[in-house]
Order: C-alpha cells, then sequence, then structure tokens
C-alpha cells in the first residue's frame, strides 16, 4: 500500500511541475528568444529485485528544444545578410549625393551658357548667366563633396557603434559564461542562461560573422571572421574589440586582450557590410574630387590663352583649395566681362576661345565621368539589392526552421495542458484508492 | 510542418508588409509617371536618359543660338537689299550723267542726289543689330564705318566675324565684315570712294570718265549680289537645322518616354492585383488568428 500512496503523490509532484512548464511556455509564446521547454520525466525504478512495481515517476530535468544547427543557420545567414543589408544603405547615400547634387546637368548648363554666349560674346546678360552656371556648377561639385564627406563621417560613427556594440556582447557575454558554470544542469537557471547565450550570439552575428563552440556545461567560445578568427568570448576571458580607418577609407579592427593583438577582418556582419561602403565613399570622393579638379583646371586654363572684353588674358574662373578637390570649389571671377570669350587679340565680338571651351568639354569628358560614377555605383546598388532580397528569403528560411523547433504552438500548449491535467487527476484518484484500501485493512482489525 | 505562434504571426506581418511596400511602389510609380528615379533601378537606362539630358539640354542652347542666326541673317539680307537697290539708283544716274546734255546746275543735282544715297549707304552700314552691336562692325569697333570732316568714309571695324555655334560641330557665319561688302581694306570695291569720285566729278564739270565708274558700280554690285547670296544660303541651311532639331527632339522624347515613362494601365493593373491579393491576406489572417484550441476549452 505505501507503493500505491509514494507513486501516487510522486506523479502528482511530476504532472505539477509538468503543467507549470507548459503554463511557462504559453506565458512567453511571444518572448523573444524563448525556447519551449519540457519537463522530462523518468520512471522512478525500483533498487532492489524482486519487485513487481516501479516506484512512481520522478522529474529529471527540463529540455530545450533546441537544435544548434538551426541556430548557427539562422546566425550565418543573418551575418550574410547583414552585411549586404549595410552595402546598400551606404551605396543608396552615394547614389543620393551624385545624382541629387545633379553635377552632370550643372557641368552641362555650364557649357551650354558658354555656348549661348558665343552667339552674342559681348552680351552682359549672357556672361552673367554664363557665371551663375559657374557658380552653380562649383555649388554641385561642393555639395557632392560634403554629401560624400558627411556619408563617410556617419559611416565612422556606425562603425563605432557597431564596435561598441561588439564589446558590449561580448562582455555580457563572458557572464553569462560564467553563470552558467555554476548553474545546475537542466534548471530552469540554466534554460533562461542558455536562451540568454544564443541571444546574444545571434545579436553577435549580425555585427560579424563568428563561430560558435559550447563545453558540456553550455559556455561558448567564439571566434570571429572565420573558425580561425580571433577569439572573442572564451570560458574565463574576454577582449576589447577596436577599429580604425586609414584615408583610403580602408577599416582595420583589432582585437587586443592582455596586451596582445589581433587583427579581425569580418567577412559577415555590419562591419564587414561598413569597411566594404567606407572603401566606396572614399573611392566616389576621390573621382569626383579629381572631375573636379580637372574641370576647374582645364576651364582656367582655357580662361588664360583667351582675351576678356578688355583684350587682356582671361582670370581663372574658379579657384580650388590647397589640396584640390571638391571642399573649397569657388568661383573666383566677379567681372562678367572677366570670361575671356575672344581668342587672344580677338576683338570684343570674337568667340574663338568659347570653341576652345567646347573643345575642353569633348576631351574632357567631365560630364561622362560623373554620369558613369552614378551609372557604376547604381549598378552595384541593384546588384546589392538582388542579394539582399535573396539573403532575405534565405534567412527567413532558417528562422523558419527554426522556430518549428524551437518557437510555441499554443494548441500544441492547450493540449500538453489537458494531458498533464487528466494525469494529475488520475494521480489524486491513485492516492484517494490508497487511503481507501487502508481503511479497508484498518476496519479489518 | 508545425506552425508556431510566433511564425504565424511574423510570417502574416511580413507577408502583408511586403504586399503593402509593392502597392506603394506602384502607387509612387503612378503619381509620378516616372518608373526610373535612381540609377539602381535600371543602370543601363539610366545612362541612356543622362545622355538624352544632356543632349536635349545641348539642344536647347543651339535653338536659342538658331533663332539669334535666324535674325542676324535676316537683318543683314534686309540690309544687303537695301544696299542693292541704292546701287541701283546709282546705276540709273550714271545713265542720266552719262546723256552728255546736261548743264553744270544738273550735274550739281545729280551729285547732291549721289551725295544723299551715300548717306543712306552709310546709314545701313552702320545699322545695330538685334544684339545691340554693329551689323557690319565685324568682330571690333564701336561702328562699322566713320566719317571723317573731309567727308571720306573708313571702315573702323574688325574684317573678321565670328561664327554662331549651331551644334556640337556646326557653326555659322551670320553677319558679314562691312569690309567684304562696302570695300575700304581691299578686298571688296570700295562703294563710299566710288560714288565720293563720282560727285565730285559732277560738281568739278570735268568730262566724266563713265566706262570706269560704271564698271566700278557693277562690280559693287555684283559683289553685293553674290554677298546676299551667300546669305541666302546660309538662311536656308539654319532652317534646316531648326526643322532638324525639332525632328531630332520629338524622336528623342519618344525614346526618352519608352525608357523612363510609366505604363499606367499596366501599373494600375498591377496594382488592383496588389491590392486585392493584401485584402485577401488581411481577411485570411483575420480567419485563422481568430482558431485557437483554447477558443473550446471550457
Amino acid at each position: 500500500m505505501i507503493d500505491l500512496l509514494s507513486q501516487g503523490a510522486s506523479s502528482l509532484r511530476a504532472y505539477q511541475a509538468a503543467m507549470n512548464t507548459t503554463s511557462e511556455n504559453i506565458a512567453n509564446a511571444n518572448t523573444d528568444g524563448y525556447t519551449r521547454r519540457t519537463t522530462q520525466l523518468n520512471e522512478l525504478a525500483a533498487t532492489n529485485d524482486g519487485l513487481t512495481t516501479g516506484l512512481g515517476v520522478t522529474v529529471s530535468g527540463l529540455s530545450r528544444a533546441s537544435d544548434e544547427l538551426r541556430n548557427t543557420e539562422v546566425r550565418s545567414t543573418g551575418s550574410d545578410l547583414a552585411r549586404t543589408q549595410a552595402s546598400v544603405t551606404w551605396l543608396q547615400r552615394i547614389d543620393s549625393a551624385l545624382s541629387d547634387t545633379k553635377v552632370a546637368d550643372r557641368l552641362t548648363a555650364f557649357f551650354g551658357s558658354a555656348q549661348s554666349l558665343a552667339a552674342d560674346p559681348s552680351s552682359t546678360p549672357a556672361r552673367s548667366a554664363m557665371l551663375s552656371a559657374a557658380q552653380q556648377a562649383a555649388d554641385a561639385f561642393t555639395a557632392a563633396g560634403s554629401a560624400l564627406d558627411a556619408a563617410a563621417r556617419e559611416l565612422d560613427a556606425n562603425v563605432d557603434a557597431s564596435v561598441a556594440g561588439l564589446n558590449n556582447l561580448s562582455q555580457a557575454l563572458a557572464s553569462v559564461n560564467l553563470s552558467l558554470g555554476r548553474t545546475q544542469a537542466n534548471s530552469a537557471a540554466k534554460a533562461q542562461l542558455l536562451d540568454q547565450r544564443d541571444s546574444l550570439l545571434e545579436q553577435m552575428s549580425a555585427i560579424t560573422d563568428m563561430s560558435a563552440q559550447f563545453d558540456d556545461l553550455g559556455r561558448a567560445t567564439i571566434r570571429a571572421g572565420g573558425v580561425n578568427g580571433a577569439v572573442l568570448v572564451q570560458p574565463g576571458a574576454s577582449v576589447t574589440i577596436s577599429a580604425a580607418h586609414n584615408d583610403a577609407g580602408v577599416y582595420a579592427f583589432k582585437v587586443s586582450q592582455g596586451g596582445v593583438s589581433r587583427s579581425l577582418v569580418p567577412q559577415g556582419g555590419t562591419l564587414a557590410g561598413y569597411s566594404e561602403s567606407a572603401r566606396r565613399i572614399a573611392d566616389a570622393k576621390s573621382t569626383l574630387d579629381k572631375t573636379a579638379n580637372d574641370f576647374a583646371t582645364g576651364v582656367n586654363a582655357v580662361q588664360a590663352r583667351g582675351a576678356d572684353l578688355s583684350g587682356n588674358p582671361g582670370a581663372p574662373i574658379f579657384a580650388m583649395d590647397a589640396e584640390g578637390g571638391t571642399a573649397n570649389m569657388t568661383v573666383v571671377l566677379a567681372d562678367p566681362a572677366g570670361i575671356a570669350a575672344a581668342a587672344s587679340g580677338g576683338g570684343p565680338r570674337d568667340n574663338g576661345n568659347l570653341s576652345a571651351l567646347a573643345a575642353l568639354r569633348k576631351t574632357g569628358g567631365f560630364e561622362t565621368a560623373v554620369t558613369d560614377m552614378v551609372v557604376a555605383n547604381g549598378s552595384a546598388l541593384s546588384g546589392r539589392q538582388m542579394v539582399a532580397d535573396a539573403q532575405g528569403a534565405i534567412h527567413d528560411g532558417a528562422i523558419t526552421n527554426r522556430s518549428q523547433i524551437r518557437d510555441v504552438d499554443l494548441d500544441q500548449e492547450a493540449v500538453d495542458l489537458l494531458r498533464f491535467q487528466q494525469a494529475y487527476q488520475a494521480s489524486s484518484h491513485v492516492i484517494q484508492t490508497a487511503r481507501d484500501t487502508f481503511q479497508t485493512l484498518l476496519n479489518i482489525g | 510542418m508545425r506552425v508556431t505562434t510566433s511564425l504565424f504571426y511574423s510570417r502574416a506581418s511580413a507577408q502583408m508588409s511586403r504586399l503593402s511596400d509593392q502597392a506603394g511602389t506602384l502607387q509612387g510609380q503612378i503619381a509620378s509617371g516616372k518608373k526610373i528615379t535612381s540609377a539602381a533601378d535600371d543602370a543601363v537606362a539610366y545612362q541612356r536618359l543622362s545622355t538624352l539630358k544632356q543632349a536635349g539640354a545641348d539642344d536647347g542652347v543651339y535653338k536659342g543660338n538658331l533663332s539669334m542666326a535666324q535674325g542676324l541673317l535676316a537683318q543683314t539680307d534686309s540690309a544687303l537689299g537695301g544696299v542693292q537697290t541704292q546701287l541701283q539708283r546709282v546705276q540709273e544716274l550714271m545713265v542720266q550723267a552719262n546723256s552728255g546734255t546736261l548743264n553744270q546746275s544738273q550735274r550739281e543735282g545729280l551729285a547732291a542726289s549721289i551725295d544723299s544715297i551715300r548717306d543712306d549707304l552709310l546709314g545701313l552700314a552702320n545699322g545695330t543689330d538685334m544684339r545691340g552691336q554693329p551689323l557690319f562692325g565685324g568682330d571690333s569697333g564701336d561702328t562699322a564705318f566713320t566719317q571723317a570732316a573731309d567727308g571720306s568714309i573708313a571702315f573702323t571695324g574688325s574684317a573678321t566675324t565670328a561664327s554662331i555655334p549651331i551644334g556640337a560641330q556646326a557653326q555659322v557665319q551670320a553677319t558679314v565684315s562691312g569690309a567684304s561688302v562696302f570695300g575700304g581694306d581691299g578686298t571688296a570695291p570700295d562703294i563710299f570712294a566710288t560714288l565720293q569720285s563720282f560727285a565730285d566729278a559732277l560738281r568739278s564739270g570735268d568730262a566724266l570718265s563713265t566706262g570706269t565708274m560704271a564698271s566700278d558700280i557693277d562690280a559693287a554690285m555684283t559683289n553685293v549680289t553674290n554677298v546676299r547670296a551667300s546669305f541666302a544660303a546660309r538662311g536656308a541651311r539654319v532652317d534646316l537645322e531648326v526643322a532638324r532639331l525639332a525632328d531630332v527632339g520629338s524622336a528623342r522624347e519618344v525614346t526618352r518616354s519608352s525608357l523612363e515613362d510609366v505604363d499606367v494601365t499596366d501599373a494600375i493593373t498591377k496594382l488592383q492585383n496588389t491590392m486585392t491579393t493584401l485584402q485577401a491576406a488581411q481577411a485570411s489572417f483575420t480567419k485563422l488568428s481568430s482558431l485557437s484550441l483554447f477558443n473550446y476549452l471550457k
């Protein structure tokens, strides 16, 4: 009779625990990163031979519905997607810096105004129109240049924020590692820590590509930038990640631990996307600067070869700062009469030098250079967008795969709840039966 | 497949937001009428559009220059027509002078007529063009011809005239230097000097060397006629160029439209299709989300 009572009692306790777990699952059906848990029940086996029954049921612990393969898939596809999305964002910035400022249109207008002036070379309105077209061309170059500079600065701030984020995540993971080492296996606390660990890993994978290895206690060792990359986190230690870039826009990431540094070359995640974008921004800036310099120098040289309204050699129209480039492109010719429309020695109604300007337009190919930049950037952008769409679909698939194992299905929990409730009620009947049987025996006496 | 609760909701929201996104893109295209707003939409088309836009801007400039050239050519033509009329009168006066029965006072009268013709011609030669510049002045000088105190008229402009660009490679000389029409620098018969000596001879009472003078005036007339004919040819060329620009402009517009403009019918059909799908997705989501086993556990 003792058997019946203890079996009933153990089963009552076990199903109570199972219902608690189910209720926890229902409560966290919409919690991000929560992994569905199940209560592990085991038969309490009889210890000595000869008994015909077991001793009831025991709760051996909680198990998490986690599949590391599927988690890894979510992380690696997430890294790829984050990299491409970062590239797309910054390629869009370059696109708008180059095309919204309409540099090519302004150059066309400038050369057009010179051709208009050629029809009436001594006209002051036509000369003023050409000077204002020159001003607009200079403004467009300056605006495009400063938009790219602003993009580079903002990108730098984003890189810093990502690196800081990665440092924070590494530290958080290190402390989770520490706690995992002290927590009892199969406990609710362990399950919570493992959920936290997986969620941190997913966030880290959005910043850099990484590989994770786990020891028996569930503690993670993280390498960033490939399986042989620098160690970011390992049980008992964590590191500091830093970023720096040179003038050509090339970023270098470093992982330092106790005075020893190792370089980190991200192949995925936002850091890889930022690295690539920084290079693109720097390239676009240098091409734009070169075009601006060639344009200003070319126009000034043509000016110098011609004669202005007073018959003097033309003074420069454009000025650049010492370094050249778009940063300080200004129009320094204020007097419309200063435009050297005439060829050297020509009269005030001569337009020989303006055809030299038309020739410079053809040989210089400034408009084509700017348009080519916009088009090259646009093709890269549309290519990236297509890749991002594909990677997004792959990432969604990975999340779906993980969700099928990991996430909570309320209908399933409802079924479980019913199942455990019935088992619980049955157990209480077992105890009642034991009591009734006992009573019968006592009544005999 | 096990559809978990969070998966059900996140999928529904992703699908519906994708459809809304599509509808938004289509709506934007219909509203703006353009399907290419950045190089990323279609890099090849964007490049072609840039070329078309540049050619359009250039042609706008050339159109302005052509209408300037047309005006200048017309002004030059009518001035040259005036010169021809005056030279014809000189030829008539020369026939009169040649009749040999004129007394001195009649000769004085003829000389006065020649003087007035000379003044008229000077007025024509110093005409102002539509730019406010001397029509026959060439590249420099404030006036084409200047009359000295002794009555002699000298060319004070420039022998060269600037051509007006009317195309990437094409130029037209819409004016002519006064020296090539009225003489004065040895390149063409000097009309003013010829008239001066004709009037002087009439006043002097000496016998007239009419043969030489007539051939001088004839030569001047031939020169002016030739110059005017060459201007008529330029005018025809400019008219052709104007017509060509209009044709090229229409063709360019057709190409631009095919590259850039949205096929509105097509876009609206697609939008309608997207909206229908979106509504169906919303309806089915509402139905499915109300299904839960918990509803039946009472």
